[in-house]
């Protein structure tokens, strides 16, 4: 068995597929948790179909400022418009977007309650109100583009951690949303699982998702990235191309990053 | 290891190999449990004589130097001189102690209340019915005015007839239910639909269908409703265990819905709701049932109009469900707490609303959680029912005291208690049996977690 061919081709860049239409603008956004300002005048444009990948060191908001676009977290001033709705305390909006957008979390956060199939039928049923065949139709659909049409009918307990990301982001896409955030997707898996659900996302990408992804995978922004975003202290301190933004970093902040990441 | 592998790089695991024969099997858990050591030796040795020592006077007090008939406690001292139980007062005392003083022509009505509850519930246990939700909530929530109706009887008024005849409704549409899920393997209502002929119509249409077969349904139930003639037998005279099951089935069945709501109500973002409910459950919880059953028997009266006088009966029953919904809302909570964050972050994420988040993610979780606390609290309750003998309401324990009062039995005391004690701890050991077993099978019990 050789290694080498298991692992994606990180040499070839998956085709980009940006259209001019703006479906997320963050416009001087700031959010403070108590006293602590944990955005400072965040601005952002994501285009659609566009690619993004955000990264910086622990505690520098790349979290929050992705968990502000579907209000898990609220922020106190700016605006943010995804998909033309603007998110404010309406919440026939919040609930608009939030059938339109699609996360995926670090620790999975399946129902473990329900079986796989539950999982995945569940907000087509509840918020969507589909038939139960259609929605149990286009889950199964999903589930086979990630693989794991098999384990429909297990529960999210008996699954390896790898599987159950997969099933997540399965979650996720039955809702047919237009924009997926991934918020550290990789960071909770074991080394040998990483690859199976970065497969996934990379095939996801190749249908020209818009995908905003926060990840310390330089491999997976390289590869899939249209854009590198670099946060530090609630701040947005560098945003390139991928090739500029590994080749070329403009700030000191950003090269000390690389280096500590990629050094070993 | 080494000289037949080293040729070959490939990883080939040990075979796994039996454990120690004496660290498995009877032998191996005796040498663990009862003989590990010198003082495990003595231990066990002493334990052995204990219960020995126990089942001995049990059953020369219970069985061997027991009296089986008799007429009075004097014949049953004359005979056993104290020395073993007179279970012949316990054969006389029995109808009291089950149904207190309702009258022995009536009884019926009780024991017929009690098959309907019993039949109304099995098709929960039972694998191929569908729709075991709306049983288990047509139950809750109309059971009660048949059983008034029948408990009560005489003149029961309009709308106790009309809520009786939905619960005749609901019953028999429950078993139909059962009837065609098994011999067609199809819901009630899908039957009905479809042998309208409207299968192919729209939702709407559907609903009328089903509302006019219960609208036919009710009318026939309320019509023979109409015609039952029942004595009235008023609840000052109810007492014994059906008493007892009374006031803690009234308290049980509605101390989870109304505990949850305060639950969520103490949770709540909205400051006037979250207020009451905090107010609410710290005041009753904080204030012994027994006062809170006191001030309802005794001080409620005094605040109410003269010719609105509800009977004690009905003013215990809402103190006791007061009192259960304060404590049940702070096991809710705590069930709440438990609850990951992350899954009340996944359910809003896909654009479920509070209600549903609430319903479908995250109540099953936290009440898989909470199967033990509420078991407790239920069992408590039961239990603390025996309070309402203080304030005169004959229950099976002051029914049981009575016995020990009464001339022909004076000083009948020790077995009514023993049998009351008997009856509690039946009930008690099966809710506990019972909520083990639903903590292993609810959700499949998760798989692997």
């Amino acid at each position: 068995m050789s290694i080498d061919t298991q692992l994606p081709d990180e040499t070839v860049h998956v085709a980009s597929a940006i259209s001019d239409e703006v479906v997320i603008e963050l416009a001087s956004v700031n959010k403070w948790y108590g006293e602590f300002h944990v955005l400072k005048d965040i601005n952002l444009a994501v285009n659609k179909g566009e690619r993004i990948v955000i990264c910086g060191p622990s505690g520098s908001g790349k979290s929050t400022m992705i968990r502000c676009i579907n209000r898990l977290e609220e922020h106190q001033a700016g605006d943010i418009i995804v998909n033309g709705t603007e998110m404010g305390t309406n919440i026939k909006n919040i609930d608009a977007i939030r059938r339109d957008v699609g996360m995926v979390f670090q620790q999975f956060n399946l129902f473990p309650h329900l079986s796989v199939l539950e999982n995945c039928t569940l907000a087509p049923i509840w918020v969507k109100n589909m038939p139960k065949a259609e929605a149990e139709k286009i889950a199964m659909e999903y589930l086979e583009r990630v693989k794991i049409p098999e384990q429909a009918g297990k529960y999210p307990g008996q699954l390896s951690g790898g599987q159950q990301q997969r099933v997540a982001i399965a979650r996720s896409l039955c809702m047919s949303p237009t924009i997926m955030l991934f918020d550290e997707p990789t960071s909770a898996l074991d080394p040998e699982m990483i690859s199976e659900v970065l497969d996934v996302m990379v095939g996801l990408a190749e249908t020209g998702m818009t995908m905003l992804v926060v990840t310390h995978e330089m491999g997976f922004a390289k590869r899939v990235a249209d854009r590198v975003i670099f946060m530090d202290q609630g701040e947005i301190v560098e945003q390139n191309t991928p090739d500029e933004f590994f080749t070329n970093p403009k700030s000191d902040r950003t090269k000390l990053f690389l280096s500590q990441i990629l050094a070993h | 290891m080494t000289d037949a592998t080293q040729s070959d790089t490939a990883f080939r695991p040990k075979p796994s190999l039996p454990p120690p024969a004496n660290t498995v099997g009877v032998v191996g858990w005796m040498r663990k449990n009862l003989f590990g050591g010198p003082v495990d030796t003595v231990l066990t040795l002493l334990g052995v004589y204990l219960l020995y020592v126990i089942l001995d006077f049990v059953v020369d007090y219970g069985i061997v130097n027991a009296i089986w008939t008799a007429d009075s406690y004097r014949e049953c001292l004359d005979i056993n001189k104290g020395e073993g139980a007179c279970w012949a007062g316990i054969g006389v005392w029995f109808n009291s102690m089950m149904y207190g003083r309702y009258p022995d022509e009536e009884q019926w009505r009780i024991n017929f209340g009690g098959i309907v509850l019993l039949l109304w519930l099995i098709p929960f246990w039972l694998p191929k019915v569908s729709g075991k939700i709306q049983v288990g909530i047509s139950a809750v929530l109309t059971f009660p005015f048949l059983a008034a109706s029948l408990f009560i009887g005489g003149d029961i008024g309009i709308f106790l007839h009309a809520m009786t005849a939905i619960a005749l409704t609901l019953f028999v549409s429950v078993w139909l239910n059962v009837a065609t899920c098994y011999l067609m393997g199809k819901s009630l209502p899908a039957v009905l639909i479809s042998v309208t002929g409207f299968a192919d119509k729209d939702d709407r249409l559907h609903k009328y269908v089903l509302l006019g077969a219960f609208g036919v349904g009710f009318v026939l139930a309320l019509l023979y409703h109409l015609s039952w003639d029942l004595v009235e037998v008023p609840t000052t005279i109810w007492g014994g265990l059906f008493l007892t099951l009374v006031i803690s089935g009234i308290g049980i069945s509605s101390a989870l819905p109304s505990g949850i709501l305060l639950a969520l109500g103490r949770r709540s973002k909205m400051p006037v709701i979250r207020v009451f409910c905090t107010a609410f459950i710290e005041l009753f919880r904080s204030v012994p049932l027994i006062t809170i059953l006191f001030m309802a028997v005794t001080m409620m009266p005094l605040f109410l109009p003269v010719e609105f006088n509800p009977p004690k009966l009905a003013m215990v029953i809402v103190a006791v469900c007061i009192f259960a919904a304060a404590y049940m809302a702070e096991t809710v909570r705590g069930g709440l707490q438990a609850v990951n964050k992350g899954q009340y972050e996944a359910a809003q994420a896909m654009g479920l609303n509070f209600w549903k988040m609430m319903a479908l993610i995250v109540m099953p979780q936290a009440l898989k959680l909470m199967i033990p606390n509420i078991v407790g609290s239920f069992m408590g309750l039961m239990k603390d029912t025996t309070l309402v003998s203080i304030i005169g309401l004959y229950d099976i324990l002051l029914m049981g005291k009575a016995a020990g009062q009464n001339p022909t039995w004076l000083g009948f005391h020790t077995e009514p208690l023993l049998f009351t004690a008997t009856i509690f701890f039946v009930l008690c050991f099966a809710m506990s049996k019972y909520s083990q077993h639903l903590e292993r099978t609810i959700g499949g019990g998760y798989g692997r977690r």
